[in-house]
């Protein structure tokens, strides 16, 4: 592994801060045509997802790399909901997101110490990059479930997203998105920015999917809206991917070929 | 108006239900055998994937069976301790059936395509079936395949995560009333205890005659911590029907 | 619901679990996924690089609960919004889910060779380009298969199950990932990955990481690990998956309450008896090991 470009607090500070600003958007000001900014936000977080999955990864944590992140968006689907739930129950939904964060964080926190305590799996960051993994999940989970409900009610969220069950694409695709840039990046010679690139377009294509499902949850201008600028942001990404892996491989990026010299 | 105080009061039963349930996920996982990657090119005993997967693939068919199960009850009057425990018990015996088909076709694999006999490495003698294991045992490997012994604890453990998975959707169940919601917590609360226990064991097991079997308690006071938190946060939200609708 | 309408409905789906079980397994196959994966993975580092498809999609039962979940999702939009037939939205839905697969796949592919390059390990386009289409093609077709029987488990003129459609799909390709890469993906990993190796054992430590990299005539590529599995690995991955859905439909469908409990534990029992022949008849055909030199009797 490279040295990391970006340092995990500067990540960590744009994920909740972009996460969060884009979630209240799109969530207080109720216009539909806002919703994809909640989406935007979720992308930073799932970035910071990544960012946390790839420091504690490199250390082997005995079963597959995609567990971790199955555990945080597990820990997440319930933190988020339960966050949104409170506001709508004191009548102050606003709060929600915020709610949400900090529980998922300390939960985050406690679990990542019971790996390290209790079950004495001894990995040095296991604790910090539990607390962003969880952290991350659930901005994921709110930013994609504002975005297609197009409010942060509790009972409009319950009604569009959950009962509908758009509740399920979103969560694993939210759950890949943090998984899927290091799972698919891994090995020595692997580098940060290529992974956090890798990072942005998963959750590009998570905003589109979300997009296509709330053309009929919200307005069908403000998701093709959503699916347009998530398309955008993907191909961007995507092809940014493409540039590094060129850069990354130099010479053994060709067309077609037998094995390198040596090798036959 | 509805405040956290009065659902945590009124739904603590909830919050035991939870926690055993996730306990309960916990142990089972412990029971399943899987080799991990190496039982994937038979070089250990065991089911070739991982934990977690496993755990859950079996874990959520029975809660498929329990959710649907619980539908048809709740049709014919409310569900009280006694239609729990048979919502239960189908959720088990629908994970046990996930778990017996995929080991069975795996041991075809094992035995008709890869043409090896099902052993054991870390015991010599199959405490089950008394049979000798280790001159099955090809070299260089460490086991192949289920025997019986990897079978039974196998099913023992389809039977105690679909027990659990159902035990916490019927007790989410009780909280909201909305099979919705109850069912996308039931999946959160079960990937939480199935997670945590592979880490407990390392990602390989063989099921109840391995040492690592020894490390359960760890995992069961990790996981009772989680699922007490999960449990206590899950039981505050709840169902839209309560704020009246919409 | 007409009993004999209900057993219909449970062979149905237990018909399209099999097809879907099938088509995952041979995806999984093509594009190296999963446990297998780890020796494809491996063999650069140990000195042998080789032109196989790396598809690490995070395992198995994650990344088809997500094809699955897209599809059932996307369907489901189309239900709600523009209420087309079942048969269409379901189809649309599968080919955004297999749109997903190859983006995945193409991503997963580069990035994994480009993280080898101190290896030696290319990363070849004309295998990207060779396998995608194949790959996305048998993704297309299990998350038809799946998302259609989720949609006749949901619909509540048919079966009528409470849970949302996204989600009964997303739980059954979590199914149907972790019985592919239990069943089918063994055959894949011990017999095709080391198939100049002899039959009749598992892959000795020792060897690991060194993949038949050579096929009949020049160097082999992932294409023909379809053909491979085709003849064992994929049908039976499709029998263990149609044999979980119909058995466990079966028994909820025939009998109600407790019977159904017992009837379902009779099957259990059954099987564990089957697996205990099934265990005999390999020791008597095959017998110990010649190279074992322990004092444990055979």
């Amino acid at each position: 592994m490279s040295e990391p470009a970006e340092t995990a607090n500067q990540i960590d500070t744009k994920g909740v801060v972009v996460g969060l600003v884009g979630i209240y958007i799109a969530g207080i000001s109720g216009i539909p045509y806002l919703a994809f900014l909640a989406g935007i936000g979720a992308i930073f977080a799932t970035k910071m997802g990544a960012d946390a999955v790839r420091r504690v990864c490199s250390y082997g944590i005995g079963t597959g790399v995609p567990s971790i992140g199955m555990l945080a968006l597990g820990m997440g689907v319930i933190a988020a909901m339960f966050g949104l739930a409170i506001g709508k129950m004191y009548n102050a939904v606003f709060i929600g997101p915020i709610v949400g964060l900090v529980l998922a964080l300390v939960i985050g926190f406690v679990v990542g110490s019971l790996t390290n305590k209790v079950i004495k799996l001894n990995i040095p960051v296991m604790e910090r990059c539990l607390t962003e993994i969880a952290g991350a999940g659930v901005l994921v989970l709110t930013g994609f479930s504002v975005m297609v409900a197009g409010s942060m009610d509790f009972a409009v969220i319950v009604e569009k997203v959950i009962t509908t069950g758009y509740i399920a694409p979103i969560f694993i695709l939210g759950a890949l998105g943090i998984l899927h840039p290091f799972n698919a990046n891994l090995g020595p010679d692997e580098t940060q920015d290529r992974t956090l690139v890798h990072s942005y377009s998963c959750g590009a294509i998570t905003m589109a999917i979300g997009g296509v499902c709330s053309i009929a949850t919200i307005d069908p201008i403000a998701a093709i809206l959503s699916i347009v600028i998530a398309a955008a942001i993907w191909y961007v990404n995507f092809m940014g991917f493409v540039r590094l892996v060129q850069r990354d491989a130099g010479a053994g990026y060709v067309g077609t070929g037998l094995l390198p010299p040596g090798a036959m | 108006m509805i405040d956290i105080i009065t659902m945590l009061a009124t739904h603590w039963i909830s919050i035991i239900g939870i926690v055993i349930g996730g306990i309960c996920i916990a142990v089972g996982v412990h029971f399943v055998p899987v080799g991990g990657a190496p039982a994937a090119m038979a070089q250990a005993t065991g089911i070739g994937t991982g934990t977690v997967q496993l755990a859950a693939g079996s874990g959520l068919t029975g809660l498929l069976a329990a959710g649907y199960m619980y539908k048809t009850l709740s049709a014919a009057g409310a569900v009280g301790i006694s239609e729990v425990i048979l919502i239960c018990a189908t959720g088990a015996v629908g994970a046990m059936i996930m778990m017996t088909t995929t080991m069975i076709v795996g041991n075809w694999v094992y035995i008709y395509g890869v043409g090896v006999p099902p052993a054991s490495a870390k015991v010599e003698y199959d405490p089950i079936t008394k049979n000798s294991q280790a001159p099955y045992v090809a070299p260089g490997t460490v086991g192949q395949g289920m025997p019986t012994v990897c079978f039974v604890s196998g099913t023992i453990g389809g039977l105690l995560g679909g027990l659990g998975g159902s035990l916490v959707y019927c007790m989410l169940m009780w909280v909201n009333g909305d099979p919705a919601i109850s069912s996308i917590f039931a999946i959160g609360v079960f990937l939480v205890n199935a997670v945590l226990p592979s880490y407990n064991i390392q990602g390989t097991i063989e099921g109840f005659h391995d040492p690592k079997f020894k490390r359960v308690p760890k995992a069961i006071v990790a996981c009772f911590i989680a699922s007490l938190l999960c449990g206590i946060i899950a039981v505050m939200i709840p169902g839209t029907a309560m704020f009246g609708g919409i | 619901m007409e009993p004999a309408m209900g057993m219909g409905l449970v062979a149905l789906m237990g018909a399209a679990a099999t097809v879907a079980g099938c088509s995952e397994d041979l995806e999984s196959d093509i594009g190296s996924q999963s446990n297998p994966n780890s020796q494809v993975q491996l063999a650069a580092q140990v000195g042998y690089p080789h032109r196989i498809f790396n598809k690490a999609i995070s395992g198995e039962p994650p990344s088809n609960a997500m094809y699955c979940a897209v599809g059932a999702g996307v369907a489901m939009m189309l239900l709600n919004s523009v209420s087309t037939s079942p048969l269409l939205a379901i189809a649309v839905g599968a080919f955004v889910a297999a749109l997903l697969n190859g983006v995945f796949s193409t991503t997963a592919y580069m990035g994994r060779n480009a993280s080898q390059t101190r290896f030696n390990q290319y990363v070849y386009l004309d295998v990207l380009r060779n396998h995608v289409l194949g790959i996305m093609g048998h993704a297309y077709v299990t998350t038809f298969c799946i998302v259609g029987l989720s949609y006749v488990m949901w619909n509540q003129n048919l079966i009528g199950h409470p849970f949302p459609f996204p989600v009964i799909a997303m739980i059954w390709g979590l199914a149907v990932g972790a019985i592919g890469s239990s069943t089918g993906d063994v055959h894949y990993g011990a017999e095709r990955e080391f198939q100049d190796f002899k039959f009749g054992a598992g892959l000795n430590a020792a060897d690991s990481g060194n993949i038949t990299r050579y096929a009949e005539a020049g160097l082999r590529s992932s294409i023909d690990n379809a053909w491979f599995c085709s003849k064992f690995g994929g049908p039976v991955t499709g029998i263990a998956f149609g044999m979980t859905v119909f058995l466990d439909n079966w028994r909820s469908t025939a009998f109600q309450g407790w019977t159904a409990v017992v009837a379902g534990t009779i099957i259990v029992i059954l099987i564990i008896i089957y697996n205990r022949y099934l265990e005999l008849y390999a020791r008597k055909n095959y017998g110990p090991y010649p190279e074992y030199s322990g004092d444990v009797e055979a």
